[in-house]
């Protein structure tokens, strides 16, 4: 009898043991997540260039509008508010087929008409119809990229009136005041179900310091990591995710190289640049050095560019130089790393025989400039990248390496940019943050995510 | 009044001469002055600048050794001293670390000479300390001057450094502040005196090198622009030595600064000259008391010119009064007025003066009066001797006419009656000569005083030749010519016509005596400026120039009978009319007397005042 009992105890304590388990990593919901960002976004529409191009921008825009297709983590396109699509003529109409019962905030249903107004406005080059219920976009030429770029950010589809623009996405706006504060609530009937979170506060145009010190001392519970703290922070015992290297940071020449001597010029700034010191000091080790545009992660050839500094033949080609220009070389200063930098930058280049003045005004002849690389696909970053240097993009668009690294020697040869770093983007929770992560282009994904109660 | 002239200008110039001397010497002694004080207070400053550089310099090396000793520098040279340790994650402890110290200046360098981490220029990391010949004789050693090189500019700074070693390297630790307008404001300036600081860079003078503290956007700084240190500067940095130079900010010379530039030197080998320190010291106070001085000294010069004049001029009139009251009493003697007398008051030279002044006059006076008398005397001892020889010579006659008759009376009776006659003949002719004597001198006794009247003095000319026309040419005697030699344009003046007919006939009857062998007598008139001049020539025997000279003085005669009373008559007529008579004469070619007369108006006025005279005196 005894025995039974004992054995009965032991059972029963496994089970509640078990229960307790299983509990501690089940969703749970409720809770509101605190963020803090370093951007100042000035609109809430997915269509603003400054929100489409910053990392926090985009996941603010994820958090409450939805695109026609997605990419996961091995970056193949999946369907989001597209279930299907269909191309045809060689890859330059192209239909997509709309989900249905899905519905904006205000509780009107998705159309192929909302969504076609929406895509026009992200893209007015583009020429889009409807068909029933599914869109047609029809491209001046082959353009087997089009579903990677309707799932970028800027073309997520938004409903747009007089207020703000109205999303499909898990979370809508409740209060938003303007370059400060954005507060959002669950959407009681998202089409893929009710988040998990009550809300969220994101708390913007926050220093890199204010948000790790808001996150020590549990005001919030995600934050961004600058590049240079992420290896500190980590050492710190920190939980931090980076992503892969999404972030391209060059020198951007404001003008052509027409002349040899200025081309000679930039090749020996290219070559002064000593990008070992720098990552291994500025940034403390973060980011990969590079000369090429893309990530090897993407392009898979990037070690091919050399990134080693070369005074020797950096001087030869100042020398071909008789009359050296002080070149004006520009650079965010709000960024405290910038400044480090392009300072850095300059003295390198003073060593070649090079003036370079700092300047944190709007016109330089040299910019330092960190670009997000907008897209997994590579060719979406060519192009992103080509048209910051005034570049015409690449038209013969294929699946071939030889194209793709084509492309990009034609883009470095032009001399209107000089590759220095991609870099990560890192970000640090708290240890309640479930079930977040960082996909491989940078963005969060917080569909899914929950605050796991921190009492015992 | 020349002497008085004379007088105040010596007094003037004297008063004037003194004052200058006296400013001259109260601005050079005032500007002695100033250029010691001036010396005095720029050996304080500099000594003022050098003991707060020490001052900096130790607090400097304190910080910079607090630094090296801290933990995370310890911590650091720990982690370094292993074989193959990073320093990348240091690269920022140096601005941390230089904010915490309070220095401008902080750099970690490890033991090869590369910069580990710097507060100054974050960027260089990496890059060897190029700044030192040997940074470990730098280290522990007391603070220096140093140029700093940034990066968009270059800076002086007052720099130490230490070491920190935990393991077999060190790490250096150089750390300084900026030698800047800070800095200099941190001294104690005098009023008008300022410090400058020109840091030494590049081959030339560059006015954006010039730190001054005190520089601000006002007008007064525009108008003191750090380009006039150019000069000084150059001359510095080609001397090497301390130099000073009056900088003219402007027209006034009240603004004008004298600057001493003394050079600083860097420390090192070859000490080479970073910065030129520019002590300023305002030449307002000296200017303005130099200008107060010459305002003064003009201001007391003019015065005492003035009041130098007036009591010059009275000193002068009181000194001078007894003078001029000498000249004119010496005038008033000269002009024959010898009762002239001169106030004595005092007992000085001057009323000395005037005593014997007076003493002289009245010695004269009485001279005069004694030699009136004396000549007096001798006049009527020569008009008695001249009357005795006159009637001495009819009386002989007289006396032995007499006694003639007597004679005649007693020894032949017969014959008394011829004697008597005879002697009765003599006798009426010597008391006839004796009448004429005796009228002679009445009329020389009793001269008229001229009546004048319009009168042609050709007219009594031709009449008087007329009067002696008989007698020239009279039997007995050789005959005289008479020659007429007139200016018939001659008009008429005033004259008394008897008595210049009188005088004009002496004159002729003494050219008839004077041709006893005949010859040629000429009466010539003509007109001499405003007078008349009348000649009566004759070609008789001439005179001596002893008779010339004597001819005219009364009872004096060249003849046996004269009484030489009659070319004394005519000078008396003449001077009566206002003339003057002269004669020329050579012996044995003839005489010629020559009157001059003035005109009419003149005669008038003269006569006047001669008949008012002889009213007066009678």
């Amino acid at each position: 009898m005894r025995l039974i009992v004992w054995r009965w105890l032991a059972v029963s304590s496994l089970l509640i043991a078990a229960l307790a388990l299983q509990a501690e990593t089940r969703p749970q919901y409720g809770g509101t997540l605190h963020i803090a960002v370093h951007a100042v976004p000035t609109s809430l529409d997915p269509a603003d260039s400054l929100t489409a191009n910053s990392f926090a921008g985009r996941n603010i825009t994820l958090l409450m509008f939805e695109t026609l297709v997605t990419t996961d983590d091995s970056n193949r396109v999946r369907g989001l508010l597209a279930t299907s699509w269909q191309a045809s003529s060689g890859n330059a109409r192209w239909q997509f087929h709309l989900r249905h019962n899905v519905k904006f905030h205000d509780g009107t249903a998705l159309t192929a008409e909302i969504a076609a107004a929406s895509l026009r406005i992200s893209n007015p080059s583009w020429k889009v119809a409807t068909d029933g219920d599914s869109l047609v976009i029809e491209c001046d030429g082959p353009d087997s990229e089009l579903p990677a770029e309707l799932a970028q950010s800027r073309n997520a589809i938004a409903k747009r009136s007089l207020d703000n623009p109205i999303g499909t996405g898990p979370f809508h706006i409740v209060d938003w005041q303007l370059g400060k504060k954005l507060t959002l609530t669950a959407n009681e009937d998202y089409w893929r179900g009710r988040p998990f979170l009550d809300g969220i506060e994101i708390e913007m145009g926050k220093s890199f310091r204010d948000q790790l010190t808001a996150l020590e001392l549990g005001r919030v519970d995600l934050v961004e990591v600058a590049l240079e703290q992420a290896h500190r922070v980590s050492l710190e015992g920190r939980r931090i995710v980076s992503s892969a290297p999404v972030e391209l940071l060059a020198l951007v020449f404001t003008r052509d190289a027409q002349a040899s001597e200025e081309r000679s010029l930039r090749e020996a700034l290219a070559l002064s640049i000593d990008r070992a010191s720098i990552r291994s000091v500025l940034l403390q080790g973060s980011g990969q050095a590079t000369g090429g545009v893309l990530p090897n992660w993407m392009s898979g050839y990037d070690f091919v560019f050399s990134t080693d500094a070369d005074l020797v033949r950096a001087r030869h080609a100042r020398e071909q130089v008789r009359t050296i220009p002080t070149w004006t070389l520009g650079y965010d200063g709000s960024d405290p790393v910038a400044r480090l930098l392009a300072d850095r930058i300059a003295l390198n280049g003073k060593d070649a025989g090079l003036a370079l003045q700092l300047t944190s005004a709007g016109t330089s002849d040299i910019r330092l400039m960190r670009i997000p690389l907008p897209s997994a696909d590579p060719w979406i970053d060519i192009a992103e990248v080509s048209a910051i240097c005034r570049i015409p993009p690449a038209k013969n668009k294929s699946t071939s390496i030889e194209d793709l690294y084509a492309a990009e020697q034609t883009l470095l040869t032009a001399q209107r940019i000089i590759p220095l770093f991609h870099l990560p983007v890192s970000y640090a929770a708290a240890p309640t943050l479930q079930d977040w992560n960082v996909r491989p282009d940078g963005t969060l994904t917080m569909a899914d995510v929950w605050l796991r109660s921190s009492k015992p | 009044m020349i002497f008085r002239r004379k007088l105040l200008s010596v007094f003037a110039l004297t008063v004037f001469f003194s004052v200058a001397l006296i400013a001259g010497l109260v601005l050079a002694v005032t500007r002695r002055a100033f250029e010691k004080s001036e010396d005095a207070r720029t050996a304080a400053l500099v000594g003022q600048f050098q003991r707060e550089f020490n001052r900096q310099g130790e607090d400097i090396a304190r910080r910079v050794g607090a630094t090296a000793a801290s933990d995370p520098v310890s911590r650091m040279a720990t982690a370094l001293s292993g074989t193959g340790a990073d320093s990348a994650g240091y690269f920022d402890l140096a601005r941390s670390m230089a904010e915490s110290n309070q220095l401008d200046f902080l750099e970690f360098v490890d033991w090869h000479g590369h910069i580990i981490s710097s507060a100054q220029w974050p960027a260089k990391f990496g890059y060897p300390e190029n700044g030192f010949d040997n940074l470990s004789s730098a280290a522990g050693q007391s603070a220096f001057l140093k140029q700093e090189e940034l990066q968009d500019s270059t800076t002086l700074g007052v720099f130490a450094v230490q070491t920190s070693h935990a393991g077999e390297h060190p790490v250096y630790v150089i750390g300084g502040r900026r030698l800047d307008k800070n800095f200099l404001s941190s001294i104690d300036l005098p009023v008008g005196m300022r410090a400058l600081l020109y840091q030494n860079r590049g081959d030339r003078f560059s006015s954006e090198l010039v730190l001054d503290p005190s520089a601000t956007s006002s007008a007064l700084d525009r108008s003191r622009p750090p380009d006039k240190f150019a000069a000084l500067v150059d001359a510095v940095r080609q001397s090497h030595q301390e130099m000073t130079a009056k900088i003219q900010w402007s027209y006034d010379q009240a603004d004008d600064e004298l600057f001493r530039a003394i050079p600083l030197w860097g420390a090192g080998k070859d000490r080479p000259l970073l910065g030129i320190l520019l002590i300023g010291n305002s030449q307002r106070s000296y200017v303005e008391l130099k200008r107060h001085i010459r305002d003064s000294a003009l201001l007391a010069g003019g015065g005492g010119i003035v009041l130098a004049i007036i009591l010059s001029s009275w000193v002068a009139a009181r000194v001078t009064r007894p003078v001029e009251q000498l000249a004119r009493a010496a005038q008033d003697v000269a002009s024959g007025n010898w009762d002239a007398r001169v106030e004595v008051n005092g007992h000085d030279e001057v009323s000395q003066l005037a005593e014997s002044f007076n003493r002289m006059t009245a010695d004269l006076l009485a001279q005069k009066e004694r030699l009136v008398q004396a000549e007096r005397v001798a006049a009527w001892r020569e008009l008695a001797r001249r009357l005795a020889h006159e009637l001495k010579n009819p009386l002989f006659p007289l006396q032995i006419t007499v006694e003639n008759l007597v004679r005649s009376r007693m020894q032949s009776p017969e014959q008394f009656d011829e004697v008597f006659r005879e002697s009765s003949r003599t006798l009426l002719a010597e008391i006839s000569n004796l009448k004429t004597i005796i009228g002679r001198f009445s009329e020389f006794s009793k001269m008229p005083h001229p009546q004048l009247q319009a009168v042609q003095i050709n007219e009594i000319l031709r009449a008087v030749a007329q009067l002696f026309q008989a007698q020239l040419k009279a039997p007995g005697r050789e005959p005289i010519e008479c020659k007429f030699n007139l200016d018939k344009n001659l008009g008429a003046i005033a004259a008394d016509p008897e008595l210049l007919h009188r005088a004009l006939s002496n004159l002729v009857l003494n050219a008839m005596d004077a041709m006893p062998s005949g010859g040629t007598l000429t009466l010539g008139s003509s007109r001499s400026g405003a007078g008349v001049i009348v000649e009566v020539s004759d070609t008789g025997t001439g005179l001596t120039p002893e008779e010339c000279e004597r001819i005219f003085t009364p009872y004096y005669t060249s003849k046996q009978h004269g009484t030489g009373l009659g070319l004394a008559i005519v000078q008396s007529v003449v001077s009566d009319h206002g003339g003057r008579i002269s004669v020329r004469s050579e012996p044995g070619r003839g005489t010629t007397f020559v009157i001059e007369l003035p005109d009419g108006s003149a005669a008038s006025q003269e006569s006047a005042l001669t008949s008012d005279a002889s009213k007066s005196i009678s």
